[in-house]
């Protein structure tokens, strides 16, 4: 995703990381509870993700992670305080100690995983990049697109990424760039470009506001791999261990079919694998500073992955990306949803 | 009449004077003189007229004549009109968080008690009879902000809080008292106090003791209601829209013009050491972009702190919005010093006027008086600047707009928002600048005004 990426801003939090260490020594998990609230960084409204509701609460599948971390330390969703911050400062955000985590469409690689001072724990949405292109303009694949004018975000990794593939393929475009999503898809359907690129959730989000949705396409291809998913900062591991188990945790009540609605009646299931997963058995919880029952609190709340996913950016949301088939689909489903082992 | 006679027994009488023809009175003729005096005139009318018509009805369509109001998503709106005209359910859907932000809704009646209370304060100002005015404005500025952040934050404040928040509410009776007797019976509150506890014959020091009591005693009641009466607390996060750009260019303009006025003293002043540190800070504050004393603030500041020492996030906008504002405003305020000429300095020390007595009472009102467009000026380019805190995350009311169209029942939405904040926005600023302008003629410093 990495919207308006700033290399100042990387850099500043890389200069800052050092210092941080020593600073955030702390445990953070003691600071939150001690707070009495979670402080969970999001960005820019952004429609599925993290947006803001007219009645001025946040919803979305990421900050769905946020309120499991929460319900799994306090049993309680909604002790959270919501930051929302720029791209451009997410990390300083971070290091600086003002959020406890972020959670906001953010793409794991390995400079932010191993240069910023970042932890990542895990992956809830893999996205990548694509094309949408006009159905009347005939082109069917990315390959058809040389000499094209292309509508870009500028200052992101979307940009560098489309340079790459062009240049990769031999073939030659003419970009089209704004830092403004809606000013480009203005530009979009004026005509003004032939094809807009960005990842393909959000090409499905703004496609679902065109006057007609059906008279565009998004191509088959994907030509950048862009797993997001919640971070933490580096140095300490027991905060990152505990957002990363909440987060397999969802993963992992999916698979084995506990839900919102049955996680009661799931407390009586034989299954071992349930049993450790809900606390029933074994002390999971408590080696990681929470109740042992914390998923049944979670899954209450929130529900599992899959029930995320369907509330926010599922087939019957207005975003509408149908998950079967593709890579957010459950490991059994030939996706890449994958929870290690409660165990 | 007799004069007239005099000259020979036939009175003078003028003709009546003749209307002025036709073509060179009402409409008509103010058209022929303004618009149509010469054929390239009447052709740039003609031009410009058609121009202003389809702009106009450009926009007319859109915003009245082929928008919807009733609906419940865009999907509505699109399917009903397509992008032919605007969709406002969006925008009224989202009004109150425009307006307000995220305060909980419950609670918006204490924003606008506040600003109320505000408005209520400044009235007297305008009351014609009202002597007090320079004591009700500075209360205003000084200590209006307690009672605001009785309404705005609420919570439980600590005591020095809770008496400054008392001594706050004391003054607000103090100032609607004040202006009530003074319009009334011309008395001040304090005559009026002793005469009616029949001690003003007193001598002047029992009268004096008399008078602090009193200001005791509503003190007292005030921080027994202030602690009685305490309103739940709403973190700051919470404020947005309309209201945090109120507070924040609110805060930056009642700080700025004091400070600014400081501080261009101490530029012009002879003490080395004041000088050079207002020279410094003046440059530094001028020198860099506001938005990145803001991010400096807001992302920086943090890591210098110690581990859990928190400073408010909008504290530190404010703060960053006011140094900014008052390095300008300082400048603005020397221009205006140099303006005034050598003589007045030369004839208030001639008069024994001290430096304090000559800048309050000589230079300041003339300086003030002639800086007024560039004050104003500065105050409204303030005004608008503070959508740079959007930036760092504070929803004010653009950032709120913008959060209009990544709703997914009204995605995509953001001409309709914007349009709404433009209008918001050119309302306040004409106020203000039309406020200038008054205050002007008012002072008669403008163009037509005796100088």
């Amino acid at each position: 995703m990495n919207r308006h990426l700033s290399i100042l801003a990387a850099a500043a939090a890389v200069g800052i990381v050092g210092y941080a260490h020593d600073a955030q020594a702390q445990a953070t998990l003691a600071q939150v509870k001690e707070r009495g609230h979670l402080n969970c960084q999001v960005g820019l409204p952004t429609p599925g993700f993290y947006q803001l509701g007219d009645d001025g609460t946040w919803s979305g599948i990421d900050v769905d992670v946020c309120r499991a971390v929460s319900a799994a330390i306090f049993g309680d969703p909604d002790r959270i305080e919501y930051q929302s911050v720029t791209s451009a400062v997410r990390f300083t955000s971070l290091a600086n100690g003002e959020s406890d985590m972020l959670s906001r469409t953010t793409t794991w690689t390995a400079v932010r995983d191993t240069q910023l001072g970042l932890n990542f724990a895990g992956v809830n949405f893999y996205d990548g990049q694509g094309f949408l292109v006009p159905v009347d303009s005939g082109i069917s694949s990315t390959l058809e697109l040389d000499g094209a004018t292309v509508c870009v975000l500028t200052g992101t990794t979307t940009e560098l990424n489309l340079a790459d593939y062009f240049r990769a393929n031999n073939m030659s475009f003419t970009p089209v760039t704004n830092e403004n999503v809606n000013v480009l898809v203005e530009t979009y359907l004026g005509g003004g470009c032939d094809a807009y690129t960005n990842d393909k959730s959000g090409l499905a989000a703004r496609r679902s506001a065109f006057p007609d949705p059906t008279a565009h396409v998004i191509l088959p291809e994907t030509i950048s791999k862009e797993p997001l998913g919640p971070v933490v900062r580096q140095g300490d591991d027991a905060w990152a261990n505990l957002v990363r188990w909440v987060l397999f945790g969802l993963i992992e009540a999916e698979e084995l079919g506990v839900t919102a609605a049955n996680v009661d009646e799931m407390l009586g299931s034989d299954n071992p694998n349930i049993k450790r997963l809900l606390g029933v058995e074994g002390n999971i919880g408590e080696g990681m500073g929470v109740a042992n029952d914390f998923m049944v609190t979670v899954l209450k709340e929130i529900g599992n992955y899959g029930e995320m996913y369907e509330r926010h950016v599922g087939e019957n949301t207005p975003i509408g990306i149908p998950r079967a088939g593709t890579l957010n689909a459950q490991w059994f489903d030939g996706g890449l949803m994958y929870a290690m082992p409660f165990r | 009449m007799s004069d007239y006679r005099a000259l020979g027994g036939v009175p003078f009488m003028p003709k009546p004077a003749r209307p002025a023809p036709a073509n060179t009175t009402g409409v008509v003729g103010w058209m022929r003189q303004n618009l149509f005096s010469s054929p390239s005139n009447a052709l740039l009318t003609l031009v410009g007229a058609y121009i202003a018509y389809v702009t106009i009805m450009a926009i007319l369509n859109w915003a009245v004549f082929n928008a919807v109001f009733e609906a419940e998503s865009r999907r509505e709106c699109l399917d009903l009109v397509g992008r032919a005209g605007a969709c406002w359910p969006g925008v009224v859907a989202w009004s109150r968080q425009i307006m307000y932000g995220l305060y909980p809704a419950d609670q918006i009646w204490r924003i606008n008690m506040g600003f109320l209370t505000l408005i209520l304060w400044v009235v007297p100002l305008w009351l014609p009879r009202v002597q007090s005015k320079v004591a009700i404005g500075l209360t205003a500025v000084l200590v209006y902000p307690f009672l605001a952040s009785y309404w705005f934050l609420g919570g439980q404040a600590g005591f020095v809080w809770s008496v400054l928040i008392a001594a706050s509410i004391a003054c607000f009776v103090w100032v609607w008292a004040t202006a009530l007797l003074e319009s009334f019976t011309g008395a001040t509150f304090g005559r009026f106090v002793l005469t009616l506890l029949g001690v003003q014959h007193r001598s002047e020091q029992d009268q004096r003791r008399v008078l602090r009591a009193v200001a005791a005693a509503m003190l007292l009641v005030a921080y027994v209601a202030v602690s009685f009466w305490t309103l739940p607390f709403v973190p700051t996060t919470r404020w947005g829209g309309f209201f945090l750009t109120l507070v924040i260019s609110g805060i930056g303009i009642a700080f700025s013009l004091p400070s600014g006025i400081l501080l261009a003293l101490g530029r012009r002043c002879d003490m080395p050491v004041i000088r050079i540190a207002c020279v410094l800070f003046i440059e530094l504050f001028r020198s860099v972009p506001l938005i990145t004393i803001l991010f400096m603030f807001n992302t920086m500041l943090p890591l210098f702190l110690p581990v859990g020492v928190e400073v408010n996030q909008l504290l530190r906008a404010i703060v960053a919005v006011c140094l900014f504002a008052a390095a300008y405003m300082a400048e603005v305020i020397r221009g205006g010093l140099q303006a005034i000429p050598r003589g007045q300095y030369e004839a208030a020390s001639a008069m024994g006027l001290g430096f304090w007595q000559t800048t309050v009472l000589i230079i300041m009102p003339q300086a003030l008086k002639i800086m007024i467009p560039t004050i104003v000026g500065n105050f409204i380019g303030l005004f608008k600047d503070t959508t740079l805190v959007s930036i760092i995350g504070l929803f004010d009311v653009l950032n709120m707009a913008r959060a209009v169209g990544e709703d997914t029942r009204w995605l995509g939405l953001f001409i309709e928002p914007f349009f709404a904040v433009t209008v918001l926005y050119f309302i306040c600023c004409f106020a203000m600048s039309q406020y200038s302008i008054n205050l002007e003629r008012k002072l008669d410093t403008g163009p037509g005004g005796r100088r």
